[in-house]
């Protein structure tokens, strides 16, 4: 990447995150990446403590989202980024085990950039998160703010 | 309204009819009878009042030849002797008359026999008189006529027809007593008949009318209970379907959040399967490098060469590894298998006119290579079309054609035969093998979900049947098999002819 682009990584599951971030490393991102496991430490971070998102003024995002989390769903925080005048163009990936194709499309109309199925078998799995991590390598993503 | 009341109605019913039926015709015998002996005693009375007549009319005769003989001896007038003629002519028809008319009485026979007797010597003693005239001695009539009076032969005529008459008069005063009695108890016998008819009439329409107020009630109730039932199966329905519906949502997150720490396992047994491969490699470097201690190169990725104590410990984990992984993948397919029977199960059902035998020659076609592999032939007989799910059928069909090839006997060339008919508005499925067959007692055994029967040689879940089940259920029917072991299977499936919606998912 060109710019010192930040990954953000909301994954409930720490394993899971564990798994993704290796894989990631593996394709050769050497980018920050910072998880977090619940979605109110993500939405703190993200939006700051006052919830306008100011605090990601000039920062290159790319987050990384599961939608089950244990305190609330990653639609909300999907909805809640697309809706920011300073996250809005952030590339959101949704990382998720859901193949429900409702819940495919209602991502992708909230505004979400790729939508990707968490494969169970692991061979599957590590390839896809390898390949993502070719995709981010080549990715143009802009500051949060402008 | 219980079956022993309506016995007792009935039986009671009966019973009025029969009662007056019986009043009647006792009424109609009695009256016939009393009506008979009524008109039998006017007769005798009428009979009576003759017999007095007669007894009158004699004595009237013999009063006549009397005075006239009396008036000849007098006036030697021949009108007089003609007069006495005519009246000694008419006593002995007369005597006769009376004779017949009470013979039926024999204290009256042995008057009359007095009587008969009587008159006899009195006519003898007339006809002593009208000689005497005749002969010109008057004296000697007159004489005669003097000694008889003294022999009292009149009195004693009068005497004993004064008997008879007594007779007479007592036997009518009989008869008309007993005349009046019959007729009154004709009209009494018709009165209460008549009133008993009356009675009972009241009382079957007394019956009548409570058995209809007893059967409208009857009716009211059913109708209350028909609308209470139908409440109460409308209540159950949707009480079931929501139980289905929260199991199928149960069903749905439990393995969706199944899968999320199966991955890390699965993930991380890959990772650890990598780093072993590591280590031992560098045991087996370590294991190799020359006394003097310069490292040699390492050993090629791929091949691990090792020997005696480290060789048995690779085997080892690699054993373990490889036990925890095909778990896992087993996990993973039982987990899949039922993430797709819960989406299976939230599919809305869409009835369309389904050409049957199209459809299941089309699921032949596509698994014609099994079929041909292991030396089966499929024979597909005229089926019923039905207006139902298309997909669901499908599936039903090829997941039992399917079995159906995958479990003939080995060796023996398989027969598989589709067969359909329709009955009361269903239409009936037999899909048939002569393959290894079910025992008995796994027959129930086979449509659990996970659960199979027989030798395990061939590659399955456990999920087929349970699935067909489920959806020849939704679709409003029921599926059953008969089999025994070694000898072949037929399951048997019974669909609506005519499948809609409303009658499966009126309250989705």
């Amino acid at each position: 990447m060109t710019q010192p682009v930040t990954i953000i990584m909301v994954e409930d599951d720490e394993g899971h995150a564990r798994l993704i971030e290796r894989n990631i490393r593996r394709s050769g991102v050497n980018n920050e990446i910072v998880s977090f496991t619940t979605g109110t430490d993500a939405m703190r971070h993200l939006f700051g403590a006052d919830g306008s998102g100011l605090v990601q003024k000039g920062n290159a995002l790319l987050i990384l989202l599961d939608l089950n989390l244990p305190d609330m769903t990653g639609i909300d925080i999907l909805k809640q980024i697309k809706e920011n005048k300073y996250l809005k163009a952030s590339p959101v990936v949704v990382l998720t085990t859901t193949d429900d194709s409702q819940e495919i499309k209602r991502c992708y109309e909230l505004g979400c950039n790729v939508y990707i199925t968490k494969p169970v078998n692991y061979e599957n799995f590590a390839n896809a998160i390898r390949q993502l991590g070719l995709f981010f390598s080549v990715i143009q993503v802009p500051p949060a703010a402008t | 309204m219980t079956a022993e009341g309506q016995r007792r109605r009935a039986f009671w019913q009966i019973l009025l009819f029969a009662a007056g039926l019986l009043v009647l015709t006792v009424i109609s015998a009695g009256s016939v009878y009393l009506v008979n002996k009524a008109r039998e005693d006017s007769k005798w009375v009428v009979h009576t009042i003759e017999a007095e007549n007669q007894i009158n009319a004699l004595l009237l005769e013999i009063r006549r030849a009397e005075s006239t003989a009396r008036g000849y001896l007098l006036t030697q007038r021949s009108d007089f002797k003609a007069d006495h003629d005519k009246a000694i002519a008419a006593i002995v028809p007369a005597l006769d008359r009376l004779t017949r008319l009470i013979g039926d009485n024999p204290q009256q026979r042995k008057s009359i026999e007095k009587l008969s007797s009587v008159i006899e010597t009195r006519l003898g003693q007339f006809a002593q008189e009208m000689d005497f005239i005749r002969q010109g001695q008057p004296e000697k009539a007159a004489g005669l006529v003097r000694e008889l009076a003294s022999a009292d032969t009149t009195a004693a005529i009068a005497e004993v027809a004064t008997g008879m008459l007594q007779e007479e008069e007592r036997l009518f005063r009989l008869r008309t007593a007993n005349s009046d009695r019959s007729q009154t108890l004709a009209a009494s016998m018709t009165g209460i008949g008549s009133g008993l008819v009356v009675v009972l009439a009241l009382i079957s329409i007394w019956l009548v009318r409570r058995s209809t107020r007893e059967r409208d009630a009857a009716e009211a109730r059913l109708r209350d209970a028909n609308l209470n039932l139908e409440a109460v199966v409308d209540e159950r329905t949707a009480d079931l379907r929501e139980a289905n519906d929260e199991i199928q949502r149960f069903a749905y997150i439990v393995s969706h959040d199944l899968r999320s720490p199966l991955v890390n396992i699965m993930g991380f047994t890959s990772e650890l399967e990598e780093l072993g491969g590591d280590i031992f490699r560098r045991i087996g470097s370590l294991a190799h490098a020359p006394a003097d201690g310069a490292p040699l190169a390492p050993a090629a990725p791929g091949e691990i060469a090792l020997e005696g104590a480290d060789k048995q410990l690779h085997e080892d984990f690699s054993e373990a590894l490889g036990f925890i992984k095909s778990s896992i993948a087993k996990m993973d397919r039982l987990i899949s298998a039922i993430l797709n029977l819960t989406r299976e199960g939230r599919r809305e059902f869409q009835p369309v006119k389904v050409d049957t035998r199209e459809l299941i020659e089309a699921i032949v076609t596509t698994l014609a290579h099994q079929a041909a592999e292991a030396q089966a032939e499929i024979h597909v007989e005229p089926l019923p079309d039905l207006v139902s799910d298309r997909l669901a059928l499908e599936q039903i069909f090829s997941n039992l054609i399917d079995n159906a090839i995958k479990y003939l006997k080995p060796g023996v060339p398989g027969e598989i035969r589709i067969r359909g008919r329709t009955k009361l508005g269903y239409a009936i499925f037999e899909v048939s093998d002569n393959g290894r067959g079910i025992d008995p007692k796994d027959h129930q055994r086979i449509f659990d979900l996970f659960r199979r029967a027989g030798t395990q040689d061939k590659p399955g879940q456990g999920i087929g049947l349970a699935h067909v089940r489920a959806l020849v259920r939704r679709l409003g029917g029921t599926m059953s098999v008969s089999s025994e072991l070694n000898t072949g299977s037929t399951f048997t499936i019974t669909l609506p002819i005519a499948w809609n919606v409303s009658n499966r998912n009126r309250d989705r």
